[in-house]
């Protein structure tokens, strides 16, 4: 395995390049850039903050600021999903010249969202420190654990996605389908207090993309270290997803070409 | 030291009539097991042993559809085997599909980092190269457009220059003798005379006959997926011409 990720090292200039491309063409004709990749999550947060504030009553500075981290959490899974789909694809005219490492078709997937994500995350904490202070200074550094298995999870996802899509093209409106269910199931525009106060606690503690979110919020947002279970649901499914991704590349990898 | 070595080497394409197997028809063959969709095998490669030394000029000759092509993607790794084992030593690099692999967002300046990145350059490396690329193009003020908006001519010019600026040991060439316009042919076939002189081994696919006759000491003949002939070139030729021929005269 080492020296696969070797492999897809030996060719960065590759596709760092492919990534640079990305962003670029992403925005070379729009006039605002990449101020498209904060205002989606912003005016969603706007849209359901207000919402919920006359529904329900929340506080729409706490509020708010939960709801906007959730947001750009999921608009990077999302993005991962869906680009991860298409990634062979988009590589076709490479994989079928070049013998590549496969992974870095999925890789150059995950660091354009990644990209998208931490200009987001960036902005997030930002405001989070204009609204309430910099409370949460010294929780911060555990963020990097936290990007780190996000990674690892984007980077795994996009790839089964691919996979997934080669062998059947309909895996692309199946996951939109999923995602959604999870977009729902997961306590993204809702605080996770409601379920559990419904009983419905284990929706939360079994659901590993609450334990990501969760990861994320609890340093920026309250100046807290995610606690052990929060840790180790996160780490716990990231291997196993992992895992799986890695099986799929080394059993799939040099037959997926009779696939494209 | 370059070498090549197929042994035993056979590569079968499971192809659908539909293209693709949808869930439903997974569900559906689960169940039923009489598929809509049959899969079809296409035998490409069948049993083939060959090896190739350092030092040799190998052409590859056959009808359309024989393998040819095929044979060249095993040669570079993209096709892995249904059967048998393919041996590789040296540093492969392959001129096919020219006109494909490009972003078309990106100037045709990019495209040339991103080829050469792909073919094991670094940033450091291609600085010395890409102006001499860029001259062999000859597509000056295009090179800053997009490569979305060139011609498929310049799509292959732009794709020749980059693939044999580099020095490789294996050289693997599929019927790129007849790109571009006439003045290009000529510079393009210069350039090949150029690598077929430095590079250790070349395998080359050509329905060209003349250009194998010249090029290449020693020939295989494939039909069908099999390896029907090999040897020295003009042998190899010769029997494929009569074949053809006799063919044509049958059909007559």
């Amino acid at each position: 395995m080492s020296q696969y990720l070797r492999d897809v090292w030996k060719c960065r200039y590759f596709w760092l390049s492919l990534v640079k491309n990305d962003l670029r063409a992403r925005y070379s004709r729009s006039v605002i850039g990449i101020g498209w990749s904060l205002l989606n999550p912003l005016a969603m947060t706007i849209v359901l903050s207000v919402v919920f504030h006359e529904l329900f009553d929340m506080n729409i500075k706490e509020f708010g600021l939960y709801l906007l981290t959730g947001i750009c959490f999921w608009n990077f899974v999302a993005s991962v999903v869906a680009g991860g789909c298409n990634c062979l694809f988009q590589g076709e005219v490479y994989i079928r010249q070049f013998p590549a490492p496969m992974a870095i078709y999925p890789l150059r997937t995950v660091l354009s969202s990644s990209f998208h994500f931490l200009v987001a995350l960036l902005v997030v904490i930002l405001l989070r420190w204009v609204l309430a202070g910099f409370g949460n200074l010294a929780a911060l550094p555990s963020l990097i654990p936290a990007l780190l298995l996000l990674f690892v999870c984007g980077w795994s996802l996009a790839l089964l996605a691919g996979f997934a899509t080669a062998y059947f093209p309909d895996t692309k409106h199946l996951t939109e389908v999923l995602l959604q269910m999870l977009y729902f199931a997961t306590p993204i525009m809702y605080p996770a207090q409601m379920l559990r106060d419904k009983r419905m606690g284990w929706a939360v503690d079994y659901n590993p993309l609450a334990a990501l979110v969760e990861m994320l919020r609890q340093p920026i947002l309250n100046g807290m270290k995610p606690n052990v279970d929060t840790f180790s649901m996160a780490t716990g499914s990231v291997i196993l997803i992992g895992f799986v991704a890695v099986t799929a590349l080394v059993r799939l990898q040099r037959k997926i070409i009779f696939q494209l | 030291m370059a070498r090549i070595q197929l042994d035993d080497f056979s590569l079968t394409f499971r192809v659908r009539q539909n293209r693709r197997v949808s869930f439903k028809e997974y569900l559906v063959r689960q169940m039923f097991r009489e598929s809509v969709n049959p899969v079809m095998e296409v035998r490409a490669l069948q049993n083939v042993n060959l090896t190739i030394h350092d030092g040799e000029r190998l052409g590859i000759i056959g009808r359309n559809g024989a393998g040819k092509s095929t044979m060249l993607k095993v040669l570079a790794g993209i096709y892995p085997p249904t059967s048998g084992c393919r041996l590789v030593e040296g540093r492969v690099s392959s001129l096919f599909d020219l006109s494909l692999g490009f972003e078309p967002e990106a100037s045709g300046w990019e495209n040339i980092a991103y080829r050469g990145y792909l073919q094991g350059e670094t940033p450091k490396s291609i600085r010395s190269k890409i102006q001499s690329i860029a001259d062999f193009t000859e597509l000056g003020d295009f090179l800053n457009l997009p490569v979305r908006h060139y011609s498929s001519g310049m799509r292959v010019r732009l794709a020749f220059s980059i693939a044999t600026a580099i020095d490789p040991e294996i050289l693997l060439v599929d019927e790129v003798l007849s790109v571009g316009d006439m003045s290009f042919q000529q510079k393009a076939l210069q350039r090949m005379r150029d690598m077929m002189s430095k590079a250790r081994l070349i395998v080359m696919v050509s329905h060209d006959l003349g250009s194998i006759a010249k090029f290449c000491d020693r020939a295989v003949w494939l039909d069908e997926g099999r390896v029907c002939r090999i040897g020295p070139t003009k042998d190899v030729v010769e029997a494929y011409t009569a074949s053809v021929n006799g063919a044509v005269s049958k059909a007559a």
